[in-house]
């Protein structure tokens, strides 16, 4: 009991003072998001993560998951139309749901699709919350039903609401640019770094998942920002480096 | 609840018929001077590369601004194209504001009357379209509600140059439309496709598989998904489950 405690604190403050370390350099959103939602699903026991932001046109896109894989995050992007991740965005409130195979009527969609692949039982969303609105929302997936017990969405909420200031910190040091046009840059940034993905994964037989993994090991071993090395393997000749460096060390 | 602003639904009710992108890149830039809080904007191209040329400028002015960037080589709309970020200038005569170009903000400032500058980049991804430049007379930066129609212009001309410049079907593209033809009805566009994870990590496929630039790959898919009179998402997610793999020679 007390050294699970103890593992728990020890990995708290893990996640702070790697998020801290994060934000006070020149960083990329979706890296520090990335890092935001391993540490999420570490420290509230849950089984996938994920992060939504919402676009200029206020339509939800999937920016940071735990799992790369294709039909995984298409499961998560189902969300901006349907299930506890929309509600939450327009509510501005968390939205907790402890069964979901009690929700099928509210979100038809949505729980049929969880039921066809993998199955989550609950599904937990919390609001990135700025100025009583919400810019997105950070999904928690757990396989056993059951509710977050109220320590762990406090802390789940202050994890979506580091995510929130990380957002709002990096537009402080690019002086001059608000809100909508660091989301529109994150939100591309996402789509280099699926391209890159997609890159890799042919190049290197690997899957999304790995390919991603690559990617991110590549970008914090060489310290450069995720999305300017996933621009690199798209645009000109970094694939075969980032293929042929060894795989990080895991942290 | 999902308000897309005033520009962007003017551009989403575009017709379909539009020739090329010269034709569509006036019809964004007016759409543009219409309803947003601006003097004047152009379309350039503006790669890294030496491609560089304005599709359309809606004045002299606007066009003088990027012909002065192609020249001097600097300038907030080359950096918003390599930087892949917006570059939101509110005052040209604010020093430190454009101490990244010094020559060319000295130049606008000696041969045009302009203020502010708006310059933002139209891409998808690494594949970048061009930049949408736009000048208004009076310093002040945009509301923040015409701030997000920008943002969400720039979006949407980026899906509709995108589109037009990789599209498979040459009758549409020359504006042979039958005019009772399936294809002819002027409904608005399907461009679900710039949002789905799976079309961008199949591109990406594509990159590898044929040693060819993001763009090309798209239209490679596009152009498959045409013959095979398949939806683009179901081509892409061959592609991702490796049932599908292109070869120099299909």
């Amino acid at each position: 009991m007390n050294e699970a405690a103890g593992s728990r604190e020890q990995l708290l403050i893990r996640a702070f003072v790697g998020l801290a370390d994060t934000l006070v350099d020149d960083y990329d959103i979706i890296d520090m998001l990335d890092r935001l939602v391993g540490y999420s699903v570490e420290l509230l026991d849950a089984d996938s993560a994920g992060i939504l932001l919402a676009d200029a046109q206020r339509n939800l896109r999937v920016v940071a998951s735990t799992n790369e894989q294709t039909e995984w995050t298409e499961l998560l992007q189902l969300q901006a139309d349907e299930g506890p991740c929309v509600d939450c965005f327009r509510s501005g409130a968390p939205v907790s749901v402890d069964d979901l195979a009690e929700a099928s009527t509210r979100w038809p969609r949505f729980v049929a699709a969880l039921a066809d692949r993998e199955s989550y039982r609950s599904v937990h969303a919390l609001p990135l919350r700025l100025r009583g609105e919400a810019i997105g929302a950070l999904n928690l997936f757990h396989r056993t039903p059951g509710p977050l017990p109220s320590a762990d969405l406090a802390l789940g909420q202050a994890l979506a609401d580091v995510a929130t200031i990380g957002i709002l910190q990096e537009r402080a040091i690019h002086r001059g640019e608000v809100l909508n046009e660091q989301l529109q840059t994150a939100l591309n940034n996402r789509v280099i770094i699926e391209q890159a993905k997609g890159v890799l994964a042919q190049l290197g037989s690997l899957s999304m998942d790995q390919a991603f993994n690559r990617l991110r090991g590549y970008a914090r071993d060489h310290n450069l920002r995720l999305s300017t090395v996933a621009r690199q393997v798209v645009e000109a000749d970094l694939a075969a480096d980032v293929l042929e460096a060894l795989p990080a060390a895991k942290r | 609840m999902a308000d897309p602003g005033r520009v962007t639904r003017v551009l989403q009710a575009l017709s379909t018929d539009i020739p090329d992108d010269r034709a569509l890149a006036e019809r964004i830039c007016l759409a543009c001077t219409d309803g947003l809080d601006i003097d004047g904007a152009a379309i350039s191209l503006m790669t890294a590369s030496t491609m560089r040329e304005t599709l359309f400028a809606s004045d002299a002015t606007a066009s003088l601004l990027d012909e002065l960037q192609f020249t001097l080589g600097e300038g907030p709309c080359i950096e918003a194209a390599t930087s892949g970020r917006p570059v939101l200038v509110p005052d040209v005569d604010d020093v430190v504001e454009t101490s990244r170009w010094p020559v060319y903000s000295n130049a606008v400032v000696e041969q045009t009357d302009v203020r502010a500058i708006f310059a933002l980049p139209l891409q998808w991804g690494t594949i970048n379209l061009g930049v949408l430049d736009m000048y208004r007379r009076a310093p002040g930066s945009l509301s923040r509600v015409q701030l997000g129609d920008a943002m969400s212009v720039a979006d949407t001309a980026a899906l509709m140059l995108l589109d037009l410049r990789t599209d498979p079907d040459q009758d549409r593209r020359d504006g042979n439309r039958p005019g009772a033809g399936a294809r002819a009805e002027n409904k608005p566009r399907d461009r679900s496709w710039g949002n789905r994870t799976e079309v961008h990590q199949a591109t990406g496929m594509v990159v590898a598989q044929l040693g060819i630039s993001a763009s090309d790959a798209f239209a490679r898919l596009r152009a498959h998904a045409f013959t095979e009179q398949r939806l683009l998402t179901h081509v892409a997610r061959d592609v991702v489950g490796r049932h599908l793999h292109f070869t120099k020679e299909t």
